[in-house]
């Protein structure tokens, strides 16, 4: 492998900047597109924003892009579907004009035909465009780390509640932050092979919510978890957010949780180019193991 | 380099701009050229250069009367300027016959095709729909760009785009009706809860001047200014620059290629009756579908046989709105196709189909009974008609009904065989149909625009006008009906088929587009031209 120049937007994101942290550590030069001067130390700052006009010389001397940015809430539908799904389409159409040799995108598991929640719906949109241009798409699964951020944080700050909920239906693909920027290094190291090619980056056991709770609570215990029926609480969420009050956990990540993909794409490319998931909570059964020998 | 191609629409002005540049290259076009009678020309020609506060009132009537529908509730068949030369028999409809609702103008005479007639629309395949063709879209993109940039282009963005890439920059569409503008806010607001059911609503892409559209509402009976392509645009343009040698009269009835590759063109002077011979180095055929399957079969001796074509079939679905429209009028507007909804059942764009919705138009209100349009209900028609949409759409190949073409033999020696054009049956049509209208109909609240129930009809065999298929594309061509990439059949090496006759598969989305770029993909490769 040698070195190159890599843009990553939403650099300063949770998984945003895992990668530039990855990409950095491994001698690659890590360009910034993001909105503010990122904290961490990366090789360059460019100012980007998604719904802004894209400049061309943010690609200058750029050989792979990685888009990770996202907008997430704060604006209604169409104003996010404008910022994320077009937005998206104009900087990938830029960057492959612009030269760039290598895009990947970074979509989401709730990103599949079928979907009914808008996240996965705009990340869907954007993927089309994304394949048509010979990107890869990655669709990272619930991405957890030791300091996780997005849902993973979420749902680390919930499984200190004395009582978990559970609902039924929920299963997810999970992926250590370590492993999905290991995997789309990877990616870009073989970008001829996986060029227009959806990839579901996480362990291929789905999760019940339970586990998952387990896994990411610092004591890594199971507590008493409660059966909550989702239309219950979708409806009281969408009532908060029609009253416009403030709550930590949208009605759509709830729907994403619930109505979550059950299979993971490009899962034999993963294998043929060796890239392995752990399993959630493996490090920590390792760790016990060690101590009991 | 001596080449010839066979006929004037779409495909043939596609491969003579892609052979443009070829400077070695001489052109001859072998065509019948049935053109617009000298009275409407005329009447065209005054009214494109004057005002429509100017023009003529028997002008206006002769180049806009209303085609009659046979029966209610089915689509008149379309007029051009108040004349049927499109679809009259100028020699290429001799043998050529239809069972039952099976419709026997199939071949066109004029100059231009079924060009001078069409929708317009102009969008690319999915990349989906060539996953089971021997190339990709990339491999067709620079040629779409290509036929883009070179013919008239309207379209704006939007989500389309996403599985239908403009693939250049078009000329913004003239004002869209209020009813378009209605629908289209309405999806932008209820985008999510639109999308969740699989439809996609977007701008109409046309092949029209939209720019200099001076909105007076005469789209479907014939743009004064004809700002609506023909291919016979291509070609005039062509003639002025004196690229081509376009020979009209011509019935193209077979074609030799002899072991040193130099093909002979018989042909038949109509007029006259005597038989022509044109030598060549490289055909091109171009004669449509079945125009071309007839003129190779015969030549082939691939005759007194069935063979199936693949036909997106189109059907007629009708949506009421409860809010209505201001004023039941096309003045002041453009009446093609102003929107589309596009139904996909993956995420790739090849199980979908597409519906063109076209607003109000005086079409509409002819092809109703006498009883509805005057008299006591004529009023309660009106108010239903501030709210009509019609919307024509289509499914893929795969869940359509084969067209049967009974290929029988020649009457005389060198001429065209017989054709009998009849219906075959797909059981995937019903359920895809039903799924089609269930989708939309989940979408009527949050577009207000709700499906008749019971009223989306099927058109008859062959009537879409989209089909071809009879010696489809392969990357290692097996069998007598088949092609390879060059559309080249058998045992010819320097005659390509050209036309949708050597499409795979017939996707639910615009067909003319991709027939132009395939042409121009075909003459180039073969050619070395643009």
């Amino acid at each position: 492998m040698t070195s190159s120049r890599v843009a990553i937007t939403g650099a300063t994101g949770y998984l945003g900047s895992v990668l530039s942290d990855h990409f950095s550590s491994r001698g690659d030069d890590v360009v910034a597109l993001t909105r503010r001067r990122p904290e961490r130390a990366v090789s360059e700052w460019r100012h980007f924003e998604l719904d802004q006009p894209i400049d061309p010389t943010i690609f200058h001397d750029v050989n792979t892009l990685i888009h990770a940015a996202w907008v997430l809430s704060g604006k209604d539908t169409s104003q996010l579907w404008r910022e994320n799904v077009i937005g998206s389409r104009k900087l990938i159409e830029a960057a492959v004009a612009a030269g760039v040799q290598k895009v990947v995108f970074v979509s989401s598991m709730s990103a599949y035909f079928g979907t009914r929640q808008t996240y996965g719906l705009m990340k869907l949109a954007v993927e089309r465009t994304a394949l048509d241009l010979g990107c890869i798409v990655v669709r990272p699964g619930l991405v957890y780390g030791e300091s996780p951020g997005g849902m993973a944080g979420t749902l680390r700050k919930i499984s200190r509640l004395p009582l978990w909920p559970n609902f039924k239906s929920a299963k997810l693909f999970l992926a250590h932050e370590e492993d999905v920027a290991q995997a789309i290094a990877r990616a870009v190291d073989h970008y001829d092979q996986l060029s227009g090619e959806v990839m579901g980056l996480a362990n291929p056991q789905s999760v019940d919510l339970p586990s998952i709770f387990a896994g990411l609570s610092p004591e890594h215990k199971r507590r008493l978890s409660l059966p909550v029926p989702a239309v219950l609480v979708m409806a009281v969420l969408r009532l908060l957010e029609g009253a416009g009050v403030p709550f930590p956990f949208r009605s759509d990540s709830l729907l994403g949780l619930i109505e979550s993909a059950d299979l993971l794409p490009g899962q034999e490319r993963l294998v043929q180019q060796g890239i392995e998931f752990r399993r959630l909570g493996g490090e920590f059964e390792a760790r016990v193991s060690a101590a009991r020998l | 380099m001596e080449i010839v191609i066979v006929g004037s629409g779409p495909s043939a002005a596609a491969a003579a701009l892609a052979l443009e540049p070829v400077r070695e290259a001489t052109i001859t076009v072998l065509d019948l050229g049935a053109q617009l009678e000298n009275g409407r020309q005329a009447a065209r020609t005054a009214m494109a250069n004057t005002t429509p506060d100017r023009w003529r009132a028997e002008d206006l009537e002769l180049v806009s009367s209303l085609p009659k529908a046979k029966s209610f509730g089915q689509l008149p068949t379309k007029q051009i300027y108040g004349s049927n030369f499109v679809f009259e028999n100028s020699g290429q409809l001799d043998e050529i016959d239809a069972d039952g609702e099976a419709n026997r103008l199939v071949v066109s005479g004029a100059y231009g095709g079924f060009s001078n007639t069409w929708g317009a629309q102009l969008m690319p395949y999915s990349t989906g729909t060539f996953g089971t063709w021997p190339m990709s879209r990339a491999n067709i993109e620079p040629h779409y760009r290509e036929i883009l940039r070179q013919i008239p282009y309207s379209g704006e963005s939007d989500d389309l785009e996403e599985t239908f890439p403009l693939m250049g920059t078009p000329d913004h569409l003239p004002k869209v009706t209020h009813r378009t503008s209605s629908v289209l806010k309405r999806y932008e607001r209820h985008r999510i809860a639109v999308r969740r059911h699989g439809v996609t609503a977007g701008h109409a892409r046309l092949a029209l001047k939209g720019s200099a559209c001076r909105l007076v509402g005469l789209c479907m009976t014939g743009c004064p200014d004809q700002l609506i392509y023909s291919a016979s645009q291509s070609f005039d343009q062509l003639r002025a620059r004196k690229r081509v040698d376009y020979q009209p009269g011509m019935r193209v009835d077979r074609i030799e290629e002899d072991a040193a590759g130099r093909v002979s063109v018989h042909a038949t002077d109509v007029s006259t009756g005597q038989r022509r011979a044109f030598g060549a180095d490289r055909v091109l055929i171009g004669a449509g579908a079945i125009g071309t399957t007839r003129i190779v079969a015969g030549s082939l001796g691939l005759t007194d046989r069935s063979i199936m074509l693949a036909e997106s079939v189109q059907f007629m679905m009708p949506f009421l709105s409860l809010r209505p429209v201001p004023a039941l009028t096309q003045d002041g507007e453009f009446t093609l196709n102003q929107f589309n909804l596009f139904i996909t059942f993956d995420s790739d764009g090849k199980e979908a189909a597409l519906v063109h919705c076209y607003p109000y138009n005086d079409v509409m209100l002819a092809s109703l009974p006498g009883f509805l349009t005057s008299g006591p209900l004529g009023a309660v028609t009106r108010t239903g008609l501030r709210r009509l949409t019609v919307g024509l759409g289509y499914l893929p190949s795969w869940a359509s009904p084969p067209v049967e073409l009974r290929i029988g033999r020649a009457k005389a020696d060198g001429s065209l065989p017989s054709i009998q054009v009849t219906s075959g049956e797909n059981e995937a049509t019903k359920p895809m149909l039903t799924q089609v209208i269930r989708q939309l109909r989940r979408c009527g609240r949050a577009l207000d625009l709700y499906p008749i129930p019971g009223q989306t009809k099927l058109s008859g065999p062959a009537k879409s006008y989209h089909y071809g298929g009879s010696f489809p594309m392969q990357a290692k061509p097996f069998g007598e009906f088949a092609s390879d990439l060059l559309g080249r059949v058998g045992p010819w090496r320097n005659v390509h088929l050209i036309d949708a006759s050597v499409f795979p598969t017939v996707a639910a989305t615009t067909f003319t587009l991709t027939i132009m770029a395939n042409a121009h993909r075909i003459a180039t490769e073969a050619l070395g031209g643009s």
